[in-house]
């Protein structure tokens, strides 16, 4: 059997807003900037990152994500999710513990509706023509400062986006309890560019993955894309095995 | 059609002692109970960092000792990857020529690149480069197997003139073979000449009219090596058993186990944005595909369950056009050995001679020779 987590994830959940919901139905995003950065993270503490529903990917992986909707539903926003690479049975997932939301409105939305484990702050999606950045701050520190260096346009084919998997406190049949909420989003690529990962700034315990050491770039990309956010359809019981974790609504 | 066994190497956790040498034993055993069988090829995989899933790192050291332990079943390397970072075409060229001299001219040469991150990013490979790279080598290495002095100036390597020695005792030189998992490498490998390596499983639609393109479009091929090898090789699960429910529990059991540990890879394509590798096509999800069905029925395609169910499978298979089937007998060793053993045993008593083709001493079944 693979390796599974051992963290309980739900001492994680104290601050996060509960989601009243499932019945959550699907948006879409149109025109979002998006940012993907993954690096290799030290495997002494992969265990340590994930609850037991999950198995590390081999070597351990860090996906950053940086989302910026220019316009839309939720208004204008960036969304900064740093995930762990990981597998929900056999399934490719990432799992979110801790992200960053710069608007308001668009925090609330992806919370209680999506379960984005959200903590607001500042967050900046900026491209220039040798590098791509972002950067995010919390109660005026920063947490986040990464680049994409000297992007080169590629298809948006060759980029694969894994399922998310948030922590979140739903309520549920008369009660709270902690899940893993599946957002499996669906893309359409308009524009993308590979480059070079560069990590200036990262505070793993910011971002609730404390001892998450990235220690070797794996790629970038960046792209144009309509990003819609599904109805939810799974949720992980992460004190679970893999093997029963997985409840279909 | 033809069978033959396929090597991943898996070893379970916890990895005590003697866990990884318990597993080389095993398999070792099998393929020695398969040359005795009548089983026709054994094939390992090459394979690097890949926990669990497979150990088979230097399968051309474990394909010798097959070799040195039988008599007449061919030894496949499946594959021998053909990046840089991971072999020196040099290293392959002669490697392989030794292990067809010690085996008595019995190895098939299988090609491949690797789809991993985990394996990729190891040697600092490049992915998009992996294409690249195999396409050259697979030209090269069969000069270097046939002329007498061989230099080379390429893109990923060159050298001045040199013999590569020794020569394949085979002549001109040992069938070739390419892995295809990714869609379209049935097309490179038929204008190539090379012969097909399935690693996937896929359905019977989709496998017939892979075939039936691989055949039309290597009439018309530019063979890398001094012959074409026209010929579709498939790979499937064995576990046959007297009791067809049993068989089929059991071999879905062992399917389902070696699936989740392939899903566990770092697919290439999942932490690498590139063409070389595309969106569909992974090789997990193509297992995953072929070998799932509806609750309570058998995949259609897997080779378990009783041997009249098994022939059933098999001449379906042959009647889209495969001319061999490799089997994985055993997932991180969920089933016991003596189980394994035992399901050869009535998969060639049983099954085996209703295949039956005459067969010379040792030649390479290779297709056309130009």
């Amino acid at each position: 059997m693979p390796f599974v987590g051992t963290r309980d994830v739900a001492a994680d959940l104290a601050p996060l807003t509960v989601m009243p919901s499932l019945d959550t139905e699907a948006l879409l995003l149109p025109d979002c900037r998006q940012l993907q950065i993954i690096y290799e993270i030290d495997e002494t503490v992969m265990l340590d990152l994930i609850p037991p529903a999950l198995h590390p990917t081999i070597p351990p992986t860090l996906i950053i994500n940086v989302i910026a909707a220019d316009e839309g539903p939720l208004g204008a926003f960036t969304l900064v999710l740093v995930r762990i690479g990981c597998r929900s049975g056999a399934r490719p997932r990432g799992l979110t513990i801790q992200a960053v939301c710069d608007g308001s409105e668009a925090a609330a939305a992806l919370a209680t509706r999506w379960g984005f484990p959200i903590v607001e702050g500042d967050a900046q999606l900026m491209r220039n023509y040798d590098r791509i950045r972002a950067t995010a701050a919390v109660d005026g520190e920063i947490v986040l400062d990464a680049e994409l260096m000297n992007p080169e346009p590629i298809n948006g084919q060759d980029i694969l986006y894994l399922a998310n998997l948030n922590v979140a406190r739903v309520q549920r049949n008369g009660g709270e309890q902690v899940r893993l909420v599946q957002v499996d989003a669906e893309y359409v690529f308009k524009k993308a560019d590979r480059g070079a990962p560069q990590l200036l700034e990262f505070d793993a315990d910011a971002f609730n993955v404390p001892g998450c050491e990235p220690i070797w770039p794996v790629s970038a990309s960046y792209t144009t894309v309509d990003i819609n956010l599904p109805a939810i359809r799974y949720l992980v019981d992460p004190a679970k095995g893999p093997g029963d974790s997985v409840e279909k609504l | 059609m033809k069978f033959g066994i396929f090597f991943e190497i898996s070893v379970p956790r916890p990895w005590e002692a003697e866990t990884e040498y318990n597993v080389y034993q095993n398999c070792l055993e099998q393929a020695v109970l398969a040359d005795e069988l009548g089983f026709d090829q054994c094939w390992a995989v090459e394979h690097h960092f890949l926990e669990e899933y497979s150990h088979c790192s230097a399968p051309e050291i474990f394909l010798t000792a097959v070799a040195a332990k039988t008599e007449r079943i061919r030894i496949g390397q499946g594959i021998a990857v053909c990046v840089p970072e991971f072999n020196h075409p040099v290293r392959l060229a002669e490697r392989a020529a030794v292990m067809d001299i010690m085996s008595g001219g019995r190895l098939e040469f299988g090609t491949g690149r690797s789809a991993t991150w985990t394996e990729l990013g190891g040697f600092m490979a490049d992915p998009d480069d992996t294409k690249k790279t195999w396409d050259e080598f697979v030209r090269v290495i069969p000069k270097m197997w046939t002329e007498e002095r061989f230099g080379h100036e390429g893109n990923s390597f060159s050298m001045p003139r040199r013999a590569v020695l020794p020569k394949p005792y085979q002549k001109p030189h040992p069938p070739m073979w390419v892995a295809v998992t990714s869609p379209g490498t049935e097309l490179d490998a038929a204008d190539r000449g090379l012969g097909s390596l399935g690693l996937t499983f896929g359905d019977f639609d989709v496998q017939e009219k892979k075939i039936s393109e691989y055949r039309r479009r290597i009439q018309y091929c530019n063979p890398v090596g001094l012959f074409v090898n026209e010929q579709v090789n498939t790979v499937n699960f064995l576990f046959c058993h007297e009791d067809n429910e049993y068989g089929a529990k059991t071999g879905q059991r062992l399917a389902g186990t070696f699936n989740y540990h392939a899903e566990q890879l770092l697919a290439a394509r999942q932490a690498y944005p590139t063409r070389s590798y595309p969106n569909v096509g992974l090789l997990p999800a193509l297992r995953r595909d072929a070998t799932s069905a509806p609750e309570g029925s058998i995949p259609e395609g897997l080779a378990i369950g009783n041997p009249e169910r098994i022939i059933g499978v098999l001449r379906n298979w042959e009647s889209v056009g495969v001319d061999r089937v490799n089997f994985l007998l055993n997932a991180v060793e969920t089933v016991e050995q003596k189980e394994v053993l035992a399901s050869m045993r009535l998969f060639a008593k049983e099954v085996m001679p209703k295949f039956v083709e005459d067969r010379v001493g040792n030649k390479a079944p290779v297709g056309v020779v130009s």
